[in-house]
C-alpha cells in the first residue's frame, strides 16, 4: 500500500494512542492502588464527554476551557463513587467474604446508572461540537496532522509526566503509592488509607474530566461512546502493564497504531475484534503486560 | 529396615536471584515419622511444596513408593497417595466442618453417602463429631486445623505432609495435637512433619533432618541432631558454638 | 457462611412451582401470558449462569455468547435443511458446549476480574464477527440484520405454536429441568468440588482436584442449557439478531438476577428474576417511551444496594424470616 498513507495512519495512530493511554491512566492508578477494575471508567469519561458538550450548547463555553469544570466535576463523581459506594465494601472484606468481585459488581451498577442516566437525559442521537479555535490540521512534512488530536496526544503526555511526578513528589502522593504497596504498613504509618483511597478515585476521574473535554472538538458522542472507551482502556491497561504510567501510554499508542493501521485493511469494527483477541492473548500468555508489574 | 517410601535425591529451586533449596537429598522409612527443622528462610517450605507439588524443582527426582513423582500437579499427587496440610489453615466457606472433610473424601469414595461416611469417622476421629454441622469459618483457629488435618487424612494418604500444626496453639492444644499425628502414625502413615516448635517436634519425631540456606545439614535421631555443632550455629550463630560471650540455653 | 436455604426452597419452591404451573388455566390475555413466559426465561437462564459462576465463584459476562450461539444453530439448521428446532437445538446446545470448553480452559486460569474481562472479550469477538459478517461459507449469517424464522405449516412439529400458552410450559419444563439439575449439583461430587475451589483453590487441589477439569465440566453444563434457552428465545420471537441474543446486556441481566438473587443457591436466580424483570418490564411499559433506559438505571442501582448489603443476594434474609415465623422443617 501507499507508503504515504501507511505513515499517515501511523502517525494518526499513535496521537490517537497516546489518548488511548491518557484516558486509561486513571484505570490503572486506580487499580494500582485500590485493586478495583474500574467497569465505570468509560461511563466516567462518557460524563465529562456530555459535560462538556452541554457547556458549549448552553453556555458557550469551548471545551478547552471547559475543563475548568469537568476536571472538579469528575473528580467530585470519582472520590463520591469510592468514598459512599465503594468504601463499605473494604470494611467489611476483614469477614473472609467471598468477594473478589464485589467491587468489580459495583462498579458494574454504576456502569450501569451513570451510561442509561446519559441516554435517559440526552437521548440516543449523536451530538458533535463544532468549534473554531484550534481545529483543523497543521502540515508536518506535507501530512496533515489534525490539531484537536495533536492536543489530545500532548495532554496525555503532559499528565503522564505531571502524575508521575506528583506521585513521587509530593506528601499525598508518596501517601499513595506507600498505599498501593502495602496498605497495612501503610496505615500504621499514619496514613489514612480511606482518604487516599478517595483521592485516588477522585484523580483517576479527574483525568478523565481533562480527557471528556479534549476528545468533544473532535469525536462525535453517543451513549454508547462509554463502554466502547472503557473497553479500550482495559485493553491498554493490560497491553501496558497494569499500575505503570509509562506502560498505559505504550500500551495505548501500541493499540492505536494498531487500530489505524488495521482499519485500513478491514472495517473498523473488525478490527475491534482483532483488539479483542491481541488481549485474550496478552492475557493469556503475559499477564503482567508489557511494562507493569504485580 | 522398612522401605523407604519418599525418596528425595538432588532437589534444588531457585527463585530469582535466590536459590532457595540446594542439592537436597533424604529418605522417608515406611511408618517413621520424619522432622523437618531449620531456622527462618532455610527452605523447609520451598522443600515441602517441591514434595507436594506446588513449585517444580529444577533438578533432582523425588521418588513416592518407586514411582517418579516430580513433575506432577499437586491433585495427581493427592490422587498418588500423598496429602498436605497448609500453613495457613483456609476452610472451605459456606461449608460445614463435615462438608468440608467429605471434600477430600470424594477423591476416594464416588458416592454422597460414602464420602459422608467417611467424613464422619474423621471427625470421631478428630473428636469433633459435635461439630459436625458448624460453618468451618465458625470454628476456632485450632479446630479449623484440626479440620485442616481431617480433610487431608480424608483422601486416605500414605505419606502426609504436615506444616506447622501447632503455631498458635496453647500448650493443652499442642498436646493434643501431637497426640493426634501420634495417632494417625499408628494407623500406618508415615509423616513428614515441619514445624518450629522444638519441644513438639523433638517428641514427635522419630528422626529429624535440618537445613539451612536451602542446604541438608544433619540427619539423625533427634537427641543427637540437637548437639551438632553445625545445628547450634545455624540456630543461635557462631558465638555460641564457639563458646563466646553467648549464654547457653537451658535445655 | 453455611448457605442453608433448604427452608425456602421448600417451603416456597413448590407452591410457587404449583401456582406457575396452573397460571394459563387461569390467565388468558396473551401480553400477560408473553410477560410471564419472559420471567420464566429469565429465571431459566440466571439459573443456567448460576450453575457454573455461582458454585464455582468465578462471574461470567459472557454467557450470552452460548445462547446466541446455538440460537443461530437452530435457525440456520431449520432454514437451511428443515431440521425441527427440537432436534436443532440439542444441536445448538451441544455446539455452545463445544465452544464453552474452547473458551473456558485457557480462561479459568484467570484470577477475579480478569476471567470475567476475557469473558466479555470472547463474548464480543463472536457478537461483533457475526454483525459483520453477512456470508460465511455459503451459509447466510445477514449480519446486523439477523434472521427471522419463516412460519410453517408444520406448527408444533417444528416448534411453533399459535399463541402463548405452548411456549409458557415449554419455558416451565426447561426451568424445572434447570433446577432439578441445580439440586442435582448441590447433592454431587461435582458440586462440593466446585464449591472447594471457589472457596480455596490451592487447597482443594492438595485434596485431589483439577479445578480446570471440574470448572469446565460444569461450564459445559452451564453452556448447553443456556444455549437450549437461546434457541427457545429464537424461536419464541422468530428472529434473531447479534445485538439481541449474544449481547452484552443480556450477559449482565442473567448475571445480576442470578447475584440479587443468591447465587450458589437453587431458588436465588429465580428470585432474582421475579424481583429484577416485572420492575424493569413495567418501567419499560409506564415510562419507556419518555424515561428510555431507566430500568437499566434501576438495575444498576438494585445490584450496588444487593451487594452492599444483601451480598449473598435476597434469598439470605428470606430464609431467616421463615425461620423464624417457624415455618422451619428442622
Amino acid at each position: 500500500m501507499d507508503p504515504i498513507i501507511l505513515m499517515y495512519a501511523i502517525i494518526n495512530g499513535v496521537l490517537l494512542g497516546g489518548i488511548y493511554g491518557g484516558v486509561a491512566l486513571g484505570l490503572s492508578l486506580i487499580f494500582g492502588v485500590l485493586r478495583v477494575i474500574n467497569f465505570a471508567h468509560g461511563s466516567f469519561l462518557m460524563l465529562a464527554m456530555y459535560a462538556s458538550y452541554a457547556l458549549w450548547t448552553a453556555f458557550g463555553i469551548h471545551p478547552y476551557a471547559g475543563v475548568l469544570v469537568t476536571v472538579p466535576l469528575l473528580f467530585a463523581f470519582g472520590y463520591f463513587t469510592q468514598a459512599v459506594i465503594i468504601a463499605p465494601l473494604f470494611k467489611r472484606e476483614t469477614a473472609l467474604v467471598v468477594e473478589p468481585l464485589g467491587a468489580l459488581l459495583l462498579t458494574t451498577g454504576v456502569f450501569l446508572v451513570i451510561d442509561n442516566g446519559v441516554l435517559m437525559t440526552f437521548g440516543p442521537d449523536v451530538r458533535s461540537v463544532s468549534t473554531e479555535f484550534a481545529s483543523g490540521s497543521i502540515s508536518v512534512m506535507s501530512l496533515p496532522i489534525n490539531i484537536p488530536r495533536l492536543i489530545g496526544c500532548l495532554s496525555a503526555l503532559l499528565i503522564a509526566v505531571g502524575l508521575a511526578y506528583w506521585l513521587r513528589h509530593t506528601d499525598t502522593g508518596r501517601s499513595i503509592r506507600a498505599t498501593a504497596q502495602n496498605r497495612d504498613a501503610a496505615a500504621l504509618s499514619g496514613i489514612h488509607v480511606g482518604k487516599v483511597y478517595n483521592i485516588t478515585f477522585g484523580i483517576g476521574a479527574a483525568i478523565l474530566g481533562v480527557f471528556g473535554a479534549l476528545l468533544v472538538p473532535f469525536l462525535s458522542i453517543t451513549p454508547t461512546t462509554g463502554l466502547s472507551f472503557g473497553i479500550k482502556s482495559f485493553l491498554v491497561v493490560v497491553l501496558g502493564g497494569i499500575g505503570s504510567i509509562p506502560g498505559s501510554l505504550l500500551g495505548g499508542i501500541l493499540l492505536g497504531v494498531f487500530e489505524s493501521v488495521a482499519s485500513q485493511f478491514v472495517t473498523a469494527t473488525s478490527a475491534s475484534v482483532f483488539s479483542f483477541c491481541l488481549f485474550i492473548a496478552v492475557l493469556l500468555v503475559r499477564p503482567n503486560g508489557l511494562l507493569g508489574r504485580k | 529396615m522398612s522401605r523407604k517410601i519418599l525418596e528425595v535425591k538432588s532437589i534444588s529451586k531457585r527463585f530469582g536471584g535466590l536459590q532457595a533449596v540446594s542439592n537436597l537429598s533424604f529418605d522417608i522409612a515406611e511408618g517413621e515419622i520424619l522432622g523437618l527443622l531449620g531456622p527462618n528462610g532455610a527452605g523447609k517450605t520451598t522443600a515441602f511444596n517441591l514434595i507436594a507439588g506446588f513449585f517444580q524443582a529444577d533438578e533432582g527426582e523425588i521418588k513416592f513408593e518407586g514411582k517418579q513423582i516430580r513433575g506432577m500437579l499437586p491433585y495427581q499427587i493427592c490422587r498418588a497417595g500423598i496429602a498436605r496440610t497448609f500453613q495457613l489453615s483456609k476452610p472451605f466457606g459456606g461449608l460445614s466442618a463435615l462438608e468440608n472433610i467429605m471434600v477430600g473424601a470424594f477423591a476416594r469414595e464416588k458416592s454422597r453417602p460414602a464420602a459422608r461416611d467417611e467424613a464422619c469417622a474423621v471427625l470421631d476421629f478428630l473428636g469433633m463429631a459435635d461439630k459436625a454441622d458448624i460453618d468451618a469459618n465458625d470454628l476456632t483457629a485450632f479446630d479449623k486445623r484440626k479440620l485442616e488435618l481431617g480433610r487431608a487424612l480424608a483422601t486416605r494418604p500414605r505419606l502426609l505432609l504436615m506444616d506447622e500444626v501447632v503455631a498458635g496453639a496453647t500448650p493443652s492444644e499442642a498436646g493434643e495435637m501431637v497426640d493426634l499425628v501420634k495417632r494417625v502414625r499408628n494407623r500406618g502413615v508415615t509423616i513428614l512433619i515441619v514445624e518450629h516448635v522444638m519441644k513438639v517436634i523433638m517428641g514427635l519425631s522419630d528422626r529429624v533432618i535440618v537445613m539451612e540456606q536451602g542446604q541438608l545439614i544433619a540427619n539423625g535421631v533427634p537427641a543427637e541432631v540437637v548437639r551438632m555443632p553445625s545445628v547450634l550455629k545455624a540456630y543461635f550463630g557462631e558465638g555460641y558454638v564457639s563458646g563466646g560471650e553467648y549464654v547457653s540455653a537451658s535445655a | 457462611m453455611n448457605l442453608k436455604t433448604k427452608n425456602a426452597t421448600a417451603t416456597l419452591g413448590l407452591p410457587l412451582l404449583a401456582i406457575t404451573a396452573v397460571v394459563p388455566l387461569v390467565v388468558k390475555d396473551a401480553y400477560t401470558l408473553h410477560s410471564l413466559t419472559m420471567i420464566i426465561y429469565f429465571a431459566y437462564m440466571a439459573s443456567a449462569w448460576n450453575f457454573v459462576c455461582g458454585y464455582v465463584g468465578q462471574m461470567s459476562l459472557g454467557h450470552s455468547v452460548f445462547a446466541g450461539v446455538s440460537g443461530y444453530v437452530t435457525v440456520l439448521l431449520f432454514t437451511g435443511t428443515g431440521l425441527s428446532p427440537w432436534g436443532g437445538m440439542l444441536l445448538g446446545g451441544c455446539m455452545a458446549a463445544v465452544l464453552s470448553t474452547f473458551i473456558g480452559y485457557p480462561t479459568f486460569k484467570l484470577k477475579g476480574p480478569y476471567f470475567t474481562l476475557t469473558t466479555i472479550a470472547f463474548a464480543e469477538i463472536v457478537r461483533i464477527w457475526l454483525e459483520n459478517t453477512d456470508e460465511f461459507m455459503g451459509i447466510p449469517l445477514k449480519g446486523a440484520q439477523g434472521l427471522v424464522v419463516p412460519p410453517s405449516p408444520l406448527g408444533w412439529q417444528v416448534f411453533q405454536f399459535d399463541g402463548k400458552v405452548a411456549y409458557y410450559y415449554i419455558a416451565l419444563a426447561l426451568l424445572i429441568v434447570m433446577l432439578a439439575a441445580t439440586i442435582a449439583l448441590e447433592r454431587s461430587r461435582l458440586g462440593y468440588y466446585l464449591k472447594a475451589i471457589r472457596g480455596d483453590r490451592n487447597g482443594a487441589e492438595a485434596l485431589g482436584i483439577n479445578p480446570t477439569r471440574y470448572s469446565l465440566v460444569a461450564l459445559s453444563i452451564s453452556a448447553f442449557m443456556t444455549g437450549l434457552g437461546g434457541a427457545f428465545y429464537a424461536q419464541f420471537f422468530r428472529y434473531i439478531n447479534p445485538e439481541r441474543n449474544m449481547g452484552l446486556d443480556l450477559s449482565i441481566d442473567t448475571a445480576i438476577m442470578s447475584i440479587v438473587g443468591g447465587q450458589g443457591t437453587v431458588l436465588g436466580p429465580v428470585l432474582g428474576a421475579l424481583i429484577l424483570h416485572p420492575l424493569a418490564e413495567l418501567t419499560r411499559s409506564y415510562l419507556g417511551g419518555r424515561f428510555l433506559g431507566l430500568h437499566l438505571i434501576i438495575y444498576g442501582v438494585v445490584l450496588i444496594v444487593a451487594v452492599l448489603y444483601f451480598p449473598k443476594g435476597v434469598i439470605v434474609p428470606l430464609e431467616r424470616w421463615l425461620q423464624r415465623s417457624g415455618k422451619s422443617k428442622r
